[in-house]
């Protein structure tokens, strides 16, 4: 019967039969190795892979991954804290020296011993490199000067650190965990150093191997680093070496990819195992394919506006109120930030020790209309904006944009990169700014001081705090506070403390706090235990594998 | 009595028509009138150029009715309840966009910016340019060679490069990316206006128009610079649809109307985002943009065939 096929049909079955064997041979090519972890995200903000300088999102969860630190935080409670290297530690009854013991027959990577000495050689180098996450450790008066003294070696296994105050240990055992926290091999890193000559800025005469590691790896981790590539690839191997659970996979691969899109298409072929930047509509698509899985986890970063004491319309606090009462604050949540960010009003993020979980604000127009005709501004004003050109920025601007006019404010958006809003709001020559705060290290501190000290409101004032920008005037009572909680050792009541304090700018402060972000990431369904941490510090990969 | 009406068909009054065609003008404005319909003629046989007219005429009046004609407020959005809805939902013709506002409605009063923007480019641009190159046509010498040159300087950018910087420069919006489009628009229609005073300042009349004593503004302003008017307008036709296309380049890099204005190229860029899962965001506006642009063109090459002095047989 073949024959009596045209030959129209003839080509048509051959091109049918083509396409079989091609879809069938498709998803062979594009399956990621069993033992090898594939991520697609973006790792353009990587500068240098040295845990004394890297200061980024991308390297804070590489150094997690690779590194260890004395102690982390515990994934069960964030509130609490856990030993890595650090078997048992103790505080000493004036509060000033903290006694760290460390676990026995650690190995770095290379084979070398763990010690105390390893330990106060990492603090020693951050101090002395001073870059710019070295004020997490410096902030407990460690300087260039006294550093070998109060951060040092008692012997092989005991570490002791000395602060200049009595601060409550959660603050300085959180700021452990940070980046600048892990420790590095100083054998290792001493074969590496390279001669500087010492000048005023930098009085040493070596670069504690910083050169190295911008691209070199010294640590003990569950994976090794084993390259980095600008803008192309990060790729860690296990560490044979790693004192804890031996990690199932064998590589992790880190491939820089930018656009959303991109990573959503190469998720649905099986070019990478994880997408790490996916946008809502992408989210949306990826978390409907049956294939695929996805998980989020709230990040500490909180997206908020904040309005320039400066001008004499922003000052009145019933504007800053009825600002709280102008943002649609349910429709943003359930469009706009839908599965990358969550309603939040307070200025600690969820996660953190003492975060207060309170959205009183709704939108509501009459209130507002009603608080400005009180500030005898009924008719409403005009008013910019500065907004930095990403999403979800422009869009929450916008969305704002729309429910102020109906309260006849009158809101000029003032588009920029995030270069010049950041520079004209530094220079405190904003009407509004629109953008995201990102914790320093994680403690209720970093957020705490920025929100609520400002010792000198002057143009020269030297502590640049977000309150210090919009040139608003803390009343003094609440920095006090917020510097007492620093020093408040009971863990509970420094809590307590931090919900007061938040409560007091939720209700009068002129900063308006919409959403807090939330990571995202959408995977193979082939994966297992593949988990977002509260931070980037804290994004393992060891726990990973395929089925 | 009789007999005369019979006897005198022709000489009852022409016809419109007739008196139009008449090949012995009695005034002036019979001529021109007649000049006039002779270009309408051979412009309406033209279908395409026809039908580009009536795409510039519906803008125009849409424009006008905006207002009338858009079911929803173009800046005010139900963002919970109507967000990135299919085109023919209910309410929702052509869809809406991320923020819930209706992209029809946004279209209808993104046409007043469209116009607007040609319009004040277009005013801006040509009287500058067609002085530039009268001037410089026919005084010749060193103010010929000074303006050619400032003219040769501009045309050595890409036009949208240029405006980018002066729009950068000035700040963002949709006055300066008026401005800017302008500034970098007028150097071609210099050149053209140019060209023209080339081809007339040597000829008899404008020697009989010196002779008789006028000055040199006069001559130009009177005599050179309507010769140059009819290919100015043309090229100036054909010219809108690229600056409506920079207009909504500007926009879509984000330096032209600001939001919540409802401009074409902004709306495509804030659609980019969600080409993927909802293509109508982007697409609608970017049709917009694509028939308005055609019907430019159409005119614009309707009109240069009509106002041909070449195939005009007069």
């Amino acid at each position: 019967m073949i024959h009596s096929l045209n030959k129209h049909v003839r080509m048509l079955t051959a091109g049918a039969a083509l396409s079989l064997i091609l879809m069938a041979g498709a998803p062979a090519f594009a399956e990621t190795p069993a033992d090898t972890l594939v991520e697609g995200w973006a790792i353009d903000d990587i500068i240098t892979m040295d845990p004394g300088e890297a200061f980024e999102l991308s390297t804070a969860e590489v150094t997690a991954n690779t590194y260890s630190y004395l102690v982390r935080l515990d994934l069960n409670d964030t509130s609490k804290i856990v030993g890595d290297l650090a078997e048992s530690w103790t505080v000493s009854d004036d509060g000033l020296t903290y006694t760290f013991k460390l676990k026995p027959d650690l190995k770095f990577a290379s084979g070398n011993p763990v010690t105390a000495e390893d330990v106060a050689y990492s603090f020693e180098r951050v101090v002395k490199l001073d870059k710019s996450p070295a004020f997490i450790l410096t902030q407990f008066g460690l300087t260039g000067d006294n550093v070998t003294e109060k951060a040092k070696a008692t012997d092989a296994g005991t570490f002791t650190f000395t602060v200049d105050k009595a601060y409550a240990p959660s603050f300085v055992l959180n700021c452990l965990t940070a980046t600048v926290g892990a420790v590095v091999d100083k054998k290792l890193v001493l074969e590496h150093v390279a001669a500087v000559t010492p000048s005023d800025e930098y009085k040493y005469d070596n670069d504690f191997g910083n050169e190295w590691l911008k691209t070199g790896y010294a640590g003990s981790g569950a994976f090794k680093m084993r390259e980095w590539r600008a803008n192309e690839v990060v790729v860690m191997e296990r560490n044979d070496n790693y004192y804890g659970e031996k990690a199932p996979l064998a590589r992790v691969i880190y491939r820089h990819m930018k656009e959303s899109s991109g990573q959503r298409l190469a998720l649905e072929a099986g070019d990478i195992d994880v997408a790490r930047n996916l946008e809502p509509g992408d989210f949306d698509a990826v978390s409907k394919n049956t294939d695929l899985a996805t998980t989020n986890a709230p990040k500490g970063t909180v997206y908020y506006f904040s309005l320039n004491q400066k001008n004499a319309n922003l000052a009145k606090p019933e504007v800053a109120e009825a600002f709280k009462y102008l943002v649609d604050y349910d429709a943003i949540g359930s469009t706009l930030i839908k599965g990358i960010g969550d309603i939040h009003q307070t200025f600690l993020p969820k996660g953190v020790l003492g975060e207060l979980d309170e959205n009183p604000y709704k939108l509501d127009v009459a209130k507002a209309k009603e608080l400005l005709a009180k500030a005898g501004l009924a008719d409403g004003f005009s008013v910019t904006m500065d907004v930095r050109n990403t999403q979800p920025i422009t869009g929450v601007a916008e969305s704002i944009q729309q429910t102020l006019a109906q309260a006849n404010i009158k809101l000029e958006i003032i588009p920029g990169d995030g270069k010049q809003t950041l520079t004209k709001y530094r220079a405190r020559t904003h009407d509004i700014y629109i953008g995201q705060w990102g914790q320093d290290y994680f403690d209720p501190n970093s957020n705490a001081e920025t929100f609520t000290v400002n010792p000198d409101n002057s143009d020269e004032g030297k502590n640049k705090t977000l309150a210090w920008r919009n040139t608003w005037d803390v009343p003094k009572e609440w920095t006090e506070e917020s510097k007492a909680a620093l020093l408040e050792k009971d863990a509970t009541k420094r809590a307590e403390m931090y919900k007061d304090l938040q409560k007091k700018v939720l209700e009068k402060s002129p900063f308006v706090i919409v959403f807090q972000q939330t990571e995202v990431a959408g995977f193979r369904g082939n994966l297992k235990g593949f988990k977002l941490g509260p931070s980037f510090d804290t994004n393992y990969v060891f726990t990973v594998s395929k089925d | 009595m009789s007999e005369i009406r019979q006897a005198t068909p022709r000489a009852t009054p022409m016809t419109r028509r007739e008196w139009l065609m008449s090949d012995r003008p009695q005034s002036r404005l019979q001529a021109r009138l007649g000049r006039a319909y002779m270009t309408w003629q051979r412009f309406s046989a033209n279908k395409l150029a026809v039908a580009g007219l009536c795409i510039i005429l519906l803008l125009i009046l849409i424009a006008i009715f905006a207002d009338v004609l858009a079911p929803h407020s173009p800046v005010i959005g139900n963002l919970g309840g109507a967000r990135l809805l299919p085109p023919g939902s209910e309410g929702y013709l052509l869809g809406s966009d991320d923020q819930g506002r209706d992209i029809l409605s946004r279209l209808l009063h993104g046409s007043r910016l469209t116009l607007l923007v040609i319009v004040l480019v277009a005013i801006i641009a040509a009287p500058i340019g067609l002085l530039v190159g009268a001037v410089s046509g026919y005084a010749g010498g060193w103010v010929d060679a000074v303006l050619m040159r400032i003219t040769d300087i501009f045309l050595a950018f890409p036009k949208l490069v240029l405006a980018l910087a002066f729009v950068a420069a000035m700040g963002p919006g949709i006055e300066n990316a008026i401005l800017a489009i302008a500034i970098t628009s007028w150097p071609p229609y210099a050149r053209i206006a140019r060209a023209e005073t080339l081809t007339v300042r040597n000829s008899d009349y404008i020697a009989a128009v010196r002779l008789m004593g006028a000055s040199p503004f006069r001559i130009v302003l009177r005599h050179v610079m309507p010769m140059c008017v009819s290919s100015l307008i043309v090229r100036v036709t054909l010219d809108m649809a690229g600056i409506i296309l920079t207009a909504a380049g500007l926009g879509f890099l984000g330096l032209g109307a600001q939001p919540p204005l409802p401009e074409w190229g902004a709306m495509i860029a804030s659609g980019r985002r969600f080409i993927l899962d909802q293509w109508w965001v982007a697409t609608m506006p970017g049709i917009a943009i694509l028939i308005v642009s055609l019907g430019f063109n159409l005119l614009g090459d309707g009109l240069r065939d009509a106002l041909d002095p070449r195939e005009s047989g007069q």
